[in-house]
């Protein structure tokens, strides 16, 4: 392999990491300050999908696209909104598989909601940056260079907020004590609507940057959900720093191992194979926290 | 007396005297004043289904009162009894028989799964609008299966042992089919397959089923039209991606072998171990286009379908919009591909396709109207290759049952094998009897921009004849004799590349 195309390679599994993460760390985010597995994260991210590809197609791929990523988020986070007030805040404290199976009802109604509203044909929008860069020989998409950007900023933004805001305080403090947090006077319970508002909005962004990339359809939610569930895993949930190096393990697992002939056929199964090593040596992933 | 809003549906046929004004065409039309003064089709739950000119446009009623609601109900109902029919001559109905599709209605296939219920839907009206099949009336039971495998299964026994299908129209994947042809086969229950094709499913003898029939070109006619195709260009290193499954590894042999047969000198440049891609995959396709970059192929070949090749295309222009043009591609393709990405699709794509309308339109009236009805009833989309092979699966099927006078497999397929029937594609085709396999074609051309149609079709064209293209009877026999068995003994290991007469002529 030429230095050339391990360049070509590892753009490649950047921006395979890229999506991921913006999807992993909204259910990251999510799970460690509220300790919800959200089963419908893959939902919101597939109707902000959807809310850009219509948007964008009506006004262009350009300023449409924009515009519609600023509605698909702000849609994702209001439904995220709807959601915990109707659903979580009722099985907050309860187990996991309580949780689960609450937020997956949620996803299989959003599944036959959208295929009601957008219809079962697989939608498509044009780039709005369309260009690309040559380099040693090689293409690289402008618009995956934007992923890898996007996501490493939005990366920075999220941990930003997290360690550098009185909302990212209360977060982690919420975390550690949330009736001590009640009794200073910080209402837990709109705490904890504006966090999952804001993992819902992160869902929403993934879905609204990954859908000119792609074709937008139906089952794009599960698509999602798994590896952004295995990044979780392997990550930590609740650790956004361990989301970010679950999804570059994970992207760049499936872009080398896809090309190198003798773990092509055992790519994506190392994905599985390095999550579970990692629930059998660290069960709280990388970087992630023991449940209290 | 009727507003809008769900409470009464009722499906009727065309207004006596009326017929669509063409400025209404893809407009709502007025609100019927009295249901009743159509012909009453059927009673089918809470919406006036009215078949106007034409066109099929949902009208939804209600009465200003529980009274009127009642009194209109019975009225339809008293009007239509068990009766159905088309235009203004009700047939009457012994009953009602349904036939099955597991359908991708969502996942990775969902796009065929979708054309594919639609054209079985207008299908089987059209079958019921001329009597029905040996009195009954025909419905179809559609069940989604996700593209998943085991849903698939699970929907099939459904249909069978609690639905009481009559019939199984294929799925779409060959995983599927290879999966539910062992279960219609213990429980008798034919299957008209017309959108699975791998050659294993009518010829392999650990699977061959006697009630599966395929009238779809099988993996070995298209990879045969596949190979040959990319013979013709003259290229000599070429880059193969195709689904890791039953399909893509039967067709990708069979485009090989056509293709070393034509040109043995043909190399393929990426490991053998890197040609399929995980089924259904990860929608980032960057691995690939990295591969086809790094390794520089005259031709890439693929067979990726639906999602995958939808995803794959955006993905490599979105690398190098002129990414198809430096490594040209063999692919399949149907009209559901090119209507999704309409003008994104790219020109210049070497195509190989099983039943594109735009194709078999010539002196084809019969076509010409399928695609004008099926296009009135579903807001103007235009069929693709799925619904024109289903809506002859289904049509197939009723023709043979009501020769047979019977819904017994045995007995239907009897009226099938070695019979010919008349098809949208425009000619006859013939049931092979030794395989259940039809000699459908094959078309084969370059993807070009369009005047006519809002998405590319092709030029060049040549509608390939599946006789042309069918397996050789002698191999046919041969695998079914266990004589081309990698594994001596072993079916699951038969390849046609093994074949006595094969290795004979190569």
């Amino acid at each position: 392999m030429t230095p050339g195309q391990v360049l070509l390679f590892t753009v490649g599994g950047l921006s395979n990491a890229a999506y991921l993460f913006i999807v992993a760390a909204g259910l990251s985010l999510v799970f460690g300050a509220l300790r919800v597995i959200n089963m419908a994260h893959g939902s919101l991210y597939m109707i902000a999908a959807f809310v850009t590809v219509v948007i964008a197609n009506q006004l262009g791929a350009g300023l449409g696209f924009w515009g519609g990523l600023l509605v698909a988020v702000a849609v994702a986070g209001a439904i995220g909104g709807v959601v915990e007030v109707l659903v979580l805040r009722r099985v907050y404290g309860r187990e996991h598989l309580v949780q689960l199976l609450g937020t997956y009802a949620v996803s299989l109604v959003v599944a036959g909601g959208v295929r009601i509203v957008f219809g079962p044909n697989y939608r498509t929008v044009a780039s709005p940056i369309p260009g690309h860069l040559d380099l040693a020989g090689y293409s690289y998409a402008s618009y995956s260079l934007f992923m890898i950007a996007g996501a490493i900023g939005i990366g920075a933004g999220v941990w930003t907020m997290l360690y550098r805001t009185n909302l990212g305080r209360n977060i982690r403090a919420a975390v550690s004590d949330p009736d001590l947090l009640n009794a200073t006077g910080v209402n837990v319970t709109r705490l904890y609507t504006t966090v999952f508002v804001i993992g819902a909005g992160l869902a929403g962004l993934g879905g609204s940057i990954v859908a000119p990339s792609q074709a937008v359809g139906s089952s794009i939610d599960t698509d999602v959900l798994v590896l952004a569930f295995a990044i979780s895993v392997i990550g930590g949930l609740g650790s956004i720093v361990g989301s970010a190096v679950g999804a570059l393990i994970v992207g760049m697992v499936i872009s080398f191992g896809l090309v190198i002939p003798q773990t092509n056929p055992f790519a994506l199964a190392f994905v599985f194979i390095i999550m579970t090593a990692v629930l059998i040596v660290r069960p709280r992933g990388l970087f992630g926290r023991p449940e209290s | 007396m009727f507003l809008e809003n769900p409470a009464l549906e009722v499906d009727v046929a065309p207004p006596l005297g009326l017929t669509c004004p063409a400025a209404a065409r893809g407009r709502p039309l007025p609100t019927l004043q009295t249901p009743a003064a159509c012909n009453c089709d059927r009673l089918v739950g809470v919406t006036c289904d009215c078949i106007w000119g034409g066109m099929n446009v949902k009208r939804i009623v209600r009465p200003l009162s529980w009274l009127a609601l009642a009194t209109a109900a019975t009225i339809l109902i008293a009007a239509c009894g068990g009766s159905s029919g088309g235009g203004n001559q009700p047939v009457t109905f012994k009953g009602t028989k349904k036939v099955g599709y597991s359908a991708p209605l969502t996942g990775q296939s969902a796009l065929y799964g979708h054309a594919v219920s639609q054209s079985l839907k207008l299908a089987a009206d059209d079958i019921n609008a001329k009597g029905g099949v040996n009195g009954y009336k025909i419905e179809m039971d559609i069940q989604d299966d996700g593209t998943q495998v085991a849903q698939a299964v699970t929907n099939t026994k459904a249909m069978i042992l609690q639905d009481n299908v009559v019939a199984l129209m294929g799925s779409v994947t060959s995983a599927q089919c290879l999966a539910e042809s062992p279960i219609a086969k213990q429980n008798k229950i034919i299957t008209i397959d017309a959108t699975c094709n791998s050659w294993q499913l009518t010829t392999q003898p650990d699977i061959v089923n006697p009630y599966w029939v395929s009238i779809v070109p099988n993996t070995y006619m298209e990879g045969t039209a596949a190979g040959r195709l990319a013979a013709k260009l003259g290229v000599s290193k070429i880059f193969i991606v195709s689904p890791k499954y039953l399909f893509g590894i039967s067709e990708t042999n069979a485009f090989l072998a056509a293709l070393k047969k034509a040109n043995s000198s043909v190399q393929i440049v990426n490991s053998q171990s890197t040609w399929y891609v995980p089924f259904p995959t990860n929608p980032r396709w960057d691995s690939t286009i990295n591969q086809i970059q790094a390794l520089k192929p005259d031709l890439v070949y693929s067979n990726i379908f639906a999602a995958d090749q939808i995803n794959f295309i955006k993905q490599a222009l979105a690398v190098d919009p002129r990414f198809f043009t430096k490594y040209p591609m063999t692919t399949l393709v149907s009209v559901d591909e090119l209507t999704t990405l309409g003008s994104q699709y790219p020109e210049g794509m070497h195509a190989y396709m099983r039943a594109p309308f735009f194709a078999l339109q010539n002196n084809n009236a019969r076509l010409t109207d399928f695609i004008n009805r099926y296009r009135a009833r579903y807001n103007g989309e235009y069929p693709s290759d799925w619904a024109v092979m289903d809506y002859d699966a289904l049509t197939i099927w009723a023709q043979a049952a009501n020769a047979a006078k019977s819904f017994d497999a045995d007995q239907v397929v009897k009226q099938i094998s070695g019979h010919s029937f008349d098809s949208l594609r425009g000619y006859k085709i013939t049931i092979r009897s030794d395989e259940l396999q039809a000699n459908v074609g094959e078309t084969t051309g370059t993807t070009t921009t369009s005047s006519s149609y809002p998405f590319p079709i092709l030029k060049d064209i040549t509608n390939l004849k599946g006789d042309d293209l069918m397996m050789p009877l002698q191999m046919v026999n041969e695998i079914k004799g266990n004589q081309c068995d990698a594994k001596a003994g072993d079916p699951t290991t038969a390849n046609f590349a093994l074949c006595p007469s094969w290795t004979a002529a190569s």
